[in-house]
């Protein structure tokens, strides 16, 4: 039997399979198709200082083997989020992390504050500054290698729990932008985030998509997704958290030997709402057969002889 | 409480020009069901070349079976039809809400289906048969080629077509406006293609007729995760910052509205 722990900082998750923001809402949503509790843990989607009502319809269309979207961070607010999601996750016995998102350094501290504020369960933050589908969303802080530090920075001075800055690929060098967050105090970095994309229909001249711009994700944007993890691995020594297109268990496995101690499962949840599951019970398998005793076996393992 | 069930396939075959029906033994799901309007969503193709499912309306429920309707659209619907019996499929249902056909008040129902939005519409038309609730049904299309019903305006069955080559020639509106005018009290329920419920919509805010719409949406998910399918409100909103005010997730608070409840 291979000991799934894997480490995040000063957290330890059970396994290394989590779910990622915007892709499981809540956590509460779709609790009678899993056990949440078995996940290594649980993302929620992304909180604003107001709630939002997010983008116009059409948000969403199919690309081969992926999806564009636009939802436009649609979310409660954090008033609503510290009075009726935290008490849930009391309740929880899996890893919760709050995913906060932003349009200036002050909305960004304003909601870490509130939240810190008061008693909760939360293991940390994951903090986007990367979502390309508002045009506050973040971006101009996940571009920009002083933005990530000050952000990162003033965010580390007003919380001890672990704070994941999650990465854009939308930049020219990622890893650059990874050590700007390592530096300024990350416990951690989470990637991608979705890769911008584009789709029209030519018969009617329009975008599929209302704000024409959108996010890409789903399987094509697996090899984007390792190799962001493999460039941010070798740059920094702090945990790297793999995002983009996994599906299955020997996804996980790729994300773990390209650098990554951990994984987030995304598109996948749209699907099948216990994705995350069935992909930990292919994953295990998968250790099993290999005869890995534990994930160190597994992270940053990469042959290098091809 | 809604399921994931991998059903066989019992039959798929052709309806009309472009539509065709399936019918899947799904005995977990269909013992779920609560009534016409909700709807089931198919995982198609193989692996994750199109990674989101198809959200299909119930067309009827028979014998731990639930029928859909649908029409070649894409390469999704394409994959769907070369199903054959046997064949194993995968659904999550069922999603979505029902009609309310306790807001109806003893009104007279005229119920409306356009292109595959005829599916719930007919499952609708089934109950109310067996309840013997008296009610009118219209059915529109391009041509005859693409109708599957009989027209039989005698038992209160109205096909129309865009070139009268079957039932009343005209659009659904053609009709909706005759028979709207001969009952007292009309109650419209309708479901089908945009451009059909924007008429409608304009037609009943018009004369102040109630009415439900089942609406059609692109969606991802259909489990209320990823907020894709949303449509917009008629609610008036003061507040400067609100969430799911102005956007109705058609998965989840749908796929049925009032008709003055949205913006078509």
């Amino acid at each position: 039997m291979t000991d799934l722990n894997t480490t995040i900082g000063s957290i330890e998750l059970k396994n290394p399979i989590l779910v990622a923001s915007g892709t499981f809402g809540y956590g509460e949503e779709c609790d009678e198709f899993s056990d949440v509790n078995q996940l290594g843990g649980i993302i929620t989607k992304s909180i604003t200082l107001h709630p939002r009502e997010g983008n116009p319809p059409p948000r969403i269309v199919e690309t081969a083997s992926g999806m564009l979207n636009s939802i436009g961070l649609a979310n409660i607010g954090v008033d609503r989020y510290i009075s009726d999601m935290l008490p849930k996750y009391d309740e929880l016995d899996t890893t919760v992390i709050m995913n906060i998102a932003g349009s200036s350094l002050t909305e960004y501290i304003n909601v870490l504050e509130a939240v810190e504020a008061v008693p909760n369960s939360l293991a940390g933050y994951e903090i986007n500054i990367s979502c390309p589908n508002v045009g506050e969303g973040g971006m101009e802080f996940g571009v920009d290698c002083d933005l990530t530090s000050q952000l990162t920075s003033e965010l580390r001075q007003r919380t001890d729990k672990l704070l994941v800055i999650k990465l854009s690929p939308n930049v020219t060098n990622i890893a650059a932008i990874a050590q700007s967050a390592e530096a300024a105090g990350a416990d951690a970095v989470s990637a991608i985030n979705t890769v911008v994309g584009m789709s029209i229909n030519p018969a009617t001249r329009k975008s599929n998509v209302y704000t024409k711009l959108c996010g890409l994700s789903g399987p094509a944007v697996k090899p984007v997704g390792v190799a962001a993890v493999y460039k941010i691995s070798q740059s920094v020594s702090i945990p790297v958290i793999g995002i983009g297109g996994i599906t299955k268990g020997e996804d996980v496995a790729e994300y773990l030997l390209a650098g990554a101690s951990a994984v987030q499962v995304g598109t996948a949840n749209f699907r099948d709402p216990a994705a995350g599951l069935q992909i930990l019970t292919e994953f295990h398998d998968f250790c099993d057969k290999n005869n890995i005793s534990d994930l160190t076996e597994l992270i940053g393992r990469l042959q290098n002889d091809t | 409480m809604r399921r994931i069930e991998s059903g066989k396939v019992l039959s798929n075959h052709k309806l009309a020009k472009g539509m065709y029906r399936m019918d899947i033994s799904l005995p977990e799901i269909s013992s779920e069901v609560q009534g016409p309007g909700q709807f089931i969503s198919l995982t198609v193709g193989e692996g994750w070349q199109m990674p989101l499912r198809r959200p299909m309306s119930i067309a009827s429920i028979e014998n731990d079976s639930i029928s859909i309707i649908y029409k070649i659209f894409g390469k999704g619907t394409v994959w769907l039809k070369e199903r054959t019996s046997g064949e194993v499929i995968e659904a999550i249902g069922p999603l979505g809400n029902k009609f309310s056909l306790d807001k109806i008040n003893g009104k007279e129902i005229i119920l409306v289906g356009g292109g595959v939005g005829v599916a719930p519409i007919l499952y609708l038309h089934d109950q109310l048969s067996k309840d013997n609730q008296d009610h009118l049904l219209i059915v529109g299309a391009v041509t005859a080629a693409e109708q599957f019903l009989e027209h039989s305006p005698k038992t209160g069955i109205h096909l129309t077509t865009d070139d009268g080559s079957v039932g009343e020639k005209g659009t659904v509106m053609t009709m909706l406006e005759i028979l709207a005018d001969k009952v007292e009290n009309p109650y419209i329920i309708a479901c089908g293609p945009e451009p059909m419920l924007a008429a409608i919509y304009k037609f009943t805010t018009e004369k102040g007729i109630e009415g439900q719409f089942a609406v059609e949406s692109y969606m991802a998910c259909g489990t209320g995760l990823c907020q894709g399918c949303v449509i917009e409100t008629t609610k008036n909103i003061s507040k400067e910052h609100t969430y799911h005010q102005k956007y109705s997730l058609v998965c989840s608070d749908g796929p049925v509205y009032d008709i003055n409840a949205i913006r078509i």
